[in-house]
């Protein structure tokens, strides 16, 4: 390969690296102050407190698709049913499930179909049946339970259970997800206390692979012990404390996750609700809400709460860590496809300057100069071309970095109100946190780039059940913001490596000449 | 042999100068990269230390709350519950409080979350004197004045939420100084102070105040005081003088409404109509509706129907649900809820509509199977709606 490539690419690593590098710093600054703000004002005690005595808490929809999910549903109901909060429904979507899903629901909640009069304010599969409760069981009068001829996607069940929530805010979770006893309050706290309309607003949510769960409640919350889980949990945890965080502050959020996030119904209906052909759902839907907002001039805020209200289940192998990265790499590709208008565009504030800029830059791009990276490590290994003796203290600048953040987000952690039962419990964040550049992120980066070539090639993609232990449910969207602080450390790893290398070679050139 | 004692500053600088005499024969990336790995290095080593702090400091706190728990609980649980007003002395044998007792700044936090416990509890039940005495002798007053005043603002605000928590006596003078700051939510916690604990007219300050934001959580929170004044036989603010108060603030006025009706204030009906006839407002011409029809104020059936057709499909949705509340029996308004039940062309205004025909006594019965009858075919699935028990129709429409 001609010397000139080498030198190209080293000096765009290092612009590169920098520029990764820069973000993750002023968003790790912008989150210290974004914590440090709600440890000032928010008291979770208080703020329960008030809301629970007065009349104007404003009431909160569930919506929680289900499809075969026989072995859990039960359970799941019931525990959304015995959340804390004065005024609530629960609405689960029955996605033609072909399993006993709708019939245990019937049998074990006493329901019967209603004559609802259902008006289809976002198109969606056909209507088949509303039910509910005929028992005197005053929690199960909040159930409703919806019944839709299947769609295939998440997007067209949950868009079935927009269309028949009641109250102005709605959750969307799945059924498999255990949520906080006080999740709700938590979430619709910043509706209330913001001067600017609240449209959507996120929450920190982890595995619950490794946590005590029972009858769908969290009993302890430990981190998961197996090693992908485990990476996937420090991914999120990093993802959601600090770049989130961040962003929110700045009210530049990119994604409110489809395992748990709460929507302003109004702005998702104008929006017209999720689109069932999108591959990243939840985020194409924030981008078409704020799409909305700005298009009729109005102002606007996406939140994250940096307490955690969820605890979803990691993929448990590699079979099923692929399925979701290559729809998640795919899904982004996709997004860009769609939204490519509101790139660099003005009237899109800072979702158009900053959020899409930083999507494509650092997450959309990163698998593709990491694989480069590699590309070229391995290119110099062949040719035994690396400067050793330099390499070593690029690669450990980058390495201690990424610790770094780690050791931050454990503190920001401990900070909001750790969610661990045990201190030590972050010795797995630390382990996960050391083995991960060697082993999960150069998997990822496999996976993320198989999704844009699918994409680019347009392969048919089945959406398919992620398989869990006991559980059957939907995938899940990305913490994409983590990703990138990842991907930017090994990308960066490597090329460096690569600009050493070729530093070495210019200076054996000199010597020669 | 002579020996120099460097400085702190010294030492330092011998560090550096060694680091870059040794890193000057590389490339400028690795210097700038070993710079980066030593910063990131110095940061490690002081948040895991501070980490490490922090869980200790948690830890020991925790400890202590648990044995204050076990030591006082019951004693003060006693103290509360007493029907007999105890002297302060007595309380203070009773808790085996030395004669010149003072706690540190932390002892005294440690204590706060017992307290509050014990007041969400008990709260009811307790013979207020007694517990304010028990506060006096733990010096909590003295304890709270300090934390307002402080520099943290955090301090401040907790103190602030703990006194409104725990029911304790704080001088309004500590407080009044932070009702006009910039920090607005200190500002308003101070002003939920004056507002719940206030003697002479606490809620001035809101309607002075030009720059005021009245976000929903402050109509939470103020609400929730106002109740509390309300069961304390504290003085009540005339709601419907705020809402001639200039500057005019859209959402106080708003909420004064809601409260006169959520403190069912029927002599205010009146006045209320009147401005609702010289309303062009939305949400407030919605607020004084509502208000209205909950209060079940007939005189104001002649100004619904009157606006009815102008207005926009929130407003008469409003309309509906507030004629159907007062509930006269007027086969006028009902006629004229039929004809718009035909007319309209909004999916909710018509099953509200339709609602609150179903619920208007037996004429309403009557009308409402007379409009089963000569409603199209389409209709039919709304009719069934209504009809079915398990639906909250309230809810669904």
């Amino acid at each position: 390969m001609p010397e000139w490539v080498y030198d190209w690419f080293s000096y765009f690593v290092i612009v590169y690296s920098t520029l990764v590098i820069s973000s993750y710093v002023a968003m790790a600054v912008l989150a210290f102050f974004e914590h440090r703000k709600h440890y000032t004002y928010h008291d979770d005690d208080y703020t329960i407190g008030e809301l629970k005595k007065s009349p104007y808490t404003p009431g909160v929809s569930i919506v929680a698709p289900a499809y075969n999910e026989e072995k859990t549903v039960i359970t799941n109901v019931k525990s959304l049913l015995s959340l804390d909060y004065p005024d609530f429904e629960v609405v689960i979507v029955n996605d033609s499930s072909k399993d006993k899903t709708l019939q245990l629901l019937i049998e074990n909640f006493d329901l019967v179909k209603v004559p609802y009069a259902y008006v289809e304010k976002i198109k969606t599969k056909p209507f088949k049946g509303l039910y509910k409760t005929k028992s005197d069981n005053p929690a199960f009068k909040r159930l409703t339970v919806v019944d839709k001829v299947n769609g295939g996607t998440k997007a067209d069940a949950s868009n079935a259970g927009v269309n028949v929530v009641s109250n102005k805010f709605f959750i969307c979770t799945d059924v498999d997800c255990v949520l906080e006893k006080n999740a709700l309050y938590r979430m619709i706290w910043p509706t209330m206390a913001s001067t600017r309309r609240v449209i959507a607003v996120s929450a920190t949510m982890r595995m619950s692979n490794g946590s005590i769960v029972e009858e769908g409640k969290m009993v302890e919350s430990h981190p998961p012990h197996d090693m992908i889980p485990l990476f996937q949990d420090l991914e999120y945890t990093r993802s959601f404390l600090i770049g989130k965080t961040a962003l929110s502050r700045i009210n530049a959020m990119q994604n409110v996750s489809g395992g748990f996030g709460m929507f302003d119904r109004e702005v998702v209906i104008k929006a017209g609700g999720y689109d069932g052909d999108s591959f990243a759902e939840d985020m194409d839907m924030v981008a078409r809400m704020i799409r909305y907002m700005c298009d009729s001039g109005e102002d606007y805020r996406v939140v994250q709460i940096p307490e955690t209200c969820c605890w979803t289940e990691g993929p448990p192998n590699f079979k099923v860590l692929n399925r979701q990265r290559t729809r998640w790499g795919r899904g982004l590709f996709q997004f860009f496809t769609v939204h490519r208008d509101m790139l660099w565009n003005r009237n899109y504030r800072q979702y158009g300057m900053l959020t899409l800029p930083y999507i494509l830059i650092f997450e959309l791009s990163a698998p593709v100069i990491e694989f480069l990276g590699y590309f070229m490590v391995v290119s110099l290994l062949v040719q035994w071309a690396i400067n050793w003796s330099t390499i070593w203290i690029a690669f450990l600048g980058l390495y201690i970095f990424a610790q770094l953040l780690t050791v931050l987000i454990i503190s920001y952690d401990v900070w909001v109100g750790t969610s661990f039962k045990k201190r030590t419990d972050y010795l797995w964040f630390i382990l996960a946190s050391l083995l991960e550049p060697f082993f999960y992120h150069p998997i990822n980066v496999y996976f993320s780039l198989r999704g844009y070539v699918k994409q680019i090639l347009g392969t048919q993609m089945v959406w398919g059940n992620m398989t869990r232990k006991g559980v059957q449910s939907a995938n899940k969207k990305p913490a994409q913001a983590g990703a990138a602080g990842s991907t930017a450390v090994s990308a960066a790893t490597s090329v460096a490596a690569a600009k050493s290398a070729i530093e070495e070679k210019k200076e054996e050139g000199k010597a020669d000449a | 042999m002579e020996y120099y004692v460097l400085s702190r500053y010294a030492y330092w600088k011998y560090y550096l100068l060694i680091l870059y005499y040794r890193l000057a024969e590389y490339p400028p990336v690795i210097r700038v990269w070993a710079i980066f790995s030593t910063i990131s290095m110095i940061l490690i080593v002081a948040i895991v230390i501070g980490n490490l702090v922090r869980v200790v400091r948690s830890a020991t706190d925790t400890r202590i709350i648990a044995h204050n728990r076990v030591k006082y609980w019951d004693k003060m649980k006693q103290i509360a519950l007493e029907a007999r007003t105890m002297e302060p002395l007595e309380i203070s044998a009773l808790l085996e409080l030395p004669k010149n007792f003072k706690m540190h700044e932390r002892q005294h936090r440690r204590y706060v979350p017992m307290l509050i416990d014990m007041y969400r509890q008990y709260g009811d039940q307790m013979n207020k004197v007694n517990w304010q005495r028990m506060l006096q002798v733990l010096k909590m007053p003295i304890y709270f004045e300090e934390q307002v005043r402080s520099r943290s603002i955090r301090k401040r605000i907790v103190a602030f939420k703990n006194v409104a928590d725990m029911d304790a006596n704080l001088k309004e003078a500590v407080a009044s100084r932070y009702l006009f700051t910039k920090d607005r939510k200190l500002e308003n916690n101070a002003r939920l102070h004056a507002a719940r604990f206030g003697t002479s007219y606490p809620f001035k300050v809101l309607l002075d105040d030009p720059n005021l934001v009245f976000t929903d959580e402050m109509v939470v929170k103020f609400h929730n005081v106002l109740v509390y004044r309300q069961q304390n036989g504290m003085s009540m603010p005339n709601f419907i003088h705020w809402c001639n108060r200039t500057p005019i603030n859209e959402e106080l006025r708003i909420f004064a409404i809601n409260e006169i009706r959520l403190f069912h204030r029927r002599e205010d009906c009146a006045e209320m109509l009147s401005m609702l006839q010289n309303s062009r407002d939305e949400r407030f011409s919605c607020a004084l509706i509502k208000a209205l029809g909950a209060m079940e104020y007939v005189p104001a059936e002649k100004e619904f129907t009157r606006r009815y057709l102008s207005a926009s499909y929130t407003e008469r949705q409003e309309l509906a649900e507030a004629l159907g509340a007062i509930n006269s029996g007027n086969p006028k308004v009902l006629q004229f809820l039929e004809d718009d039940f035909m007319q309209t062309t909004d999916y909710v205004t018509r099953m509200m509509l339709l609602r609150v025909i179903h619920g208007y006594g037996s004429i309403g019965l009557q009308a409402y199977e007379r409009l089963k009858q000569e409603s199209p075919k389409e209709f039919a699935i709304y009719f069934k709606h209504i009809e079915c028990d398990l639906i909250d129709s309230r809810r669904y429409a």
